[in-house]
């Protein structure tokens, strides 16, 4: 086990190296200089040596990975200038964590409850009613929700705030209730996805043969389902609920642009929108780690969840 | 004979794309405490769906158009769900086809025979792990102790049919039904397995309805035997009855098509020709008529009744009328049971 961590975790820094690699040429690419337009010559000319970009492109890439090796991730140009990257994204991460919690903990229960619902019903008025929410979430960007919603809630009935109330970093019952539009908008993608799974996969399992056999053994169907198909169906659904939790960290870029939420999602779309290399490639970089690492959790829990995995690895004794 | 199961005029059918299938056309049989009845039939002539019937595990699809199921004195079909609850287990204990997929995967084995003992007869769970690790034993598992904490896969297939037999003994049921309990396996292991099952029947005095298609397998395990085609008994009977005095036309097919110890490369197995019927559309007289060398105008156009052979022989042909025609079984049929006969002088005396 521990020898399968190591190899996967260094396969892990060679995926990150060539993902930072990738990003740091590509984002030459992009039009648009760090000193904006207009800009006199001298300015351009302070910046760029300020930033060694007045130095061969190669030797720029060496001197930014040496740098990054060193936990030394450089500094904000345009967006924060003179601020460590790193800070950047510190300072940001708690408002899309506190977003992503709450709209987590709205998904994953409806998403579960819908999806056993729907199969225990299956073929009934129930699982018809859930699958066209489902189909109907699926097929409807996030960011045509977040819209439609801000249009009804926030224009024509004046509910809610139009963004995200920021004043005091402080957790109130205001703060909350502006929250309540892109919680929502973050949820309905997560929930249609675990639903569908679940469904599929509790149904299943209903119709397995060891469920017969726990029904033979004069288990009431309550008791068969709660101890024998959950459980199996639970197996499979850590594909889709741990990248649920490791994209706690991400946001979602769409939809916190469109509430004014300064989380991780707006940073992104904002350090590319002005040529703020490093913070771009950072921000990039922060996400490549956190969908590696739940790829890497997602397969070792598995390894603990399943014990055909855990233990045999296929293994059979006479 | 004190009779534990009583089934009378069963019909089921299983609503389907294509129509109502009408897989059970009033099947009657009865079951002695104490022996072992073996219904035999080839696929789809609906020995599987008639025990599943009797312990209540049709699919949603089946509906139950007629009949009675009495197990000693009670009306199986009248009861509620969690009235029959405490039959299956209990009463009644169930052997599965395929042991590889019958059990949960990721419970532990121990777990999974304790579970009902725990959780219905709120045996305390030391006692339990005791009994369980007891019904292993019993079963023949070697190094119980240690196993009773290990999951179905690192089984083998025997290995997992002893623990479902197991588990569907845990609650010192009195009716076992062995659904094709050695399909699945390899015949050294079926002939261990149905030892066994064998073993645990004279132990405990255990009534069982075994089905299979295999005729070896009947002659080894039972005391009464009903041949199903189509929904129906065809025949019934004792085993000797069965095997050494057959009257039903498609029972001398069975028994003329299964290749023994005497035949010889060369020889050609007897064939029945056709397909059963479609069950969407169930023939008109006899089902086995279309198939039938001996098969008589009248065959075609009414079911025949059960024609009584003897106290315990009956079977359903149209050949047993007073007013039908003398008909022998076919010849090397007949040769062979004379054979087999004299082999039998010759092994008792």
């Amino acid at each position: 086990m521990l020898k399968y961590i190591l190899k996967r975790v260094a396969a892990m820094a060679l995926t990150l190296f060539i993902i930072l690699s990738l990003s740091f040429f590509a984002i030459r690419l992009i039009p648009g200089d760090i000193a904006g337009q207009g800009a006199a010559p001298e300015l351009k000319a302070a910046l760029e040596a300020r930033y060694h970009l007045d130095k061969p492109l190669l030797e720029q890439y060496v001197i930014f990975l040496k740098n990054f090796l060193s936990f030394d991730f450089g500094e904000s140009i345009n967006l924060y200038p003179r601020r460590p990257v790193f800070q950047i994204i510190r300072d940001k991460i708690p408002t899309t964590l506190q977003l992503n919690i709450f709209s987590l903990a709205l998904t994953i229960p409806i998403g579960l409850a819908c999806g056993i619902a729907a199969a225990l019903k299956k073929n009934t008025w129930v699982d018809y009613a859930i699958s066209a929410m489902v189909v109907f979430n699926v097929s409807i960007p996030s960011f045509v929700f977040a819209t439609v919603m801000q249009y009804i809630f926030c224009y024509k009935l004046e509910w809610f705030p139009f963004l995200l109330e920021l004043e005091d970093s402080s957790f109130s019952l205001s703060k909350f209730w502006s929250m309540i539009l892109p919680i929502l908008a973050l949820s309905f993608g997560g929930i249609s996805t675990i639903t569908r799974y679940m469904r599929a996969e509790l149904f299943e399992a209903l119709n397995s043969e060891y469920m017969l056999l726990s029904k033979s053994k004069g288990l009431s169907k309550l008791q068969s389902t709660l101890r024998h198909a959950l459980r199996n169906s639970f197996i499979p659904l850590c594909n889709v609920i741990i990248p649920m939790f490791m994209n706690l960290l991400g946001g979602s870029m769409v939809v916190e642009n469109i509430f004014g939420i300064p989380g991780i999602g707006s940073l992104t779309s904002a350090s590319i929108q002005t040529s703020d290399y490093y913070l771009t490639i950072a921000v990039l970089f922060f996400y490549s780690c956190i969908s590696l690492t739940s790829m890497l959790l997602v397969d070792l829990s598995y390894g603990i969840v399943d014990p055909r995995i855990r233990i045999g690895g296929g293994k059979v004794r006479e | 004979m004190e009779r534990i199961l009583e089934v009378k005029d069963l019909h089921i059918h299983f609503n389907a794309f294509a129509g109502a299938v009408k897989a059970i056309r009033g099947v009657s049989f009865h079951l002695n405490k104490g022996e072992t009845l073996a219904i035999v039939g080839e696929s789809g002539s609906g020995k599987s769906v008639t025990t599943k019937a009797v312990t209540r595990i049709l699919p949603d699809n089946a509906v139950i158009d007629n009949g009675e199921i009495t197990y000693k004195g009670m009306d199986l079909l009248a009861m509620t769900e969690k009235e029959f609850n405490n039959i299956r287990g209990n009463e009644i204990g169930l052997i599965f086809q395929d042991p590889l997929s019958a059990l949960d995967p990721v419970m532990k084995i121990g777990k999974q025979i304790t579970e009902t003992l725990i959780l219905k007869q709120k045996m305390p769970k030391k006692e339990a792990e005791a009994r369980a690790l007891e019904l292993m034993k019993a079963v023949g598992i070697p190094n119980a102790e240690q196993r009773f904490h290990e999951y179905p896969f690192q089984f083998s297939g025997g290995m997992r049919q002893r623990i479902v037999i197991a588990i569907a003994l845990a609650s010192n049921p009195q009716l076992l039904i062995c659904d094709e309990p050695t399909t699945a396996l390899d015949v050294t292991i079926q002939s261990q397995i149905l030892e066994l099952i064998k073993k645990i029947q004279k132990e405990r005095n255990l009534s069982v309805i075994f089905i299979t298609h295999d005729l070896g397998v009947v002659a080894n395990m039972a005391d009464r035997v009903d041949v199903m085609y189509a929904g129906k008994i065809v025949e019934e009977g004792t085993v000797e009855d069965i095997f050494y005095d057959p009257k039903h036309p498609y029972t001398w097919s069975l028994l003329a098509s299964m290749p023994n110890l005497d035949t010889k490369g060369g020889d050609e197995l007897m064939v029945i020709p056709g397909t059963p019927p479609n069950m969407l559309y169930p023939p008109k007289g006899d089902a086995f008529a279309p198939r039938n060398h001996y098969a008589m105008k009248i065959d075609f156009d009414r079911e025949p009744p059960m024609f009584k052979v003897s106290d315990t022989h009956y079977a359903a042909t149209w050949l047993l009328h007073p007013d039908a025609p003398k008909v022998e079984m076919p010849a090397h049929l007949k040769h062979r049971i004379e054979l087999q006969l004299k082999e039998a002088e010759k092994y008792n005396g």
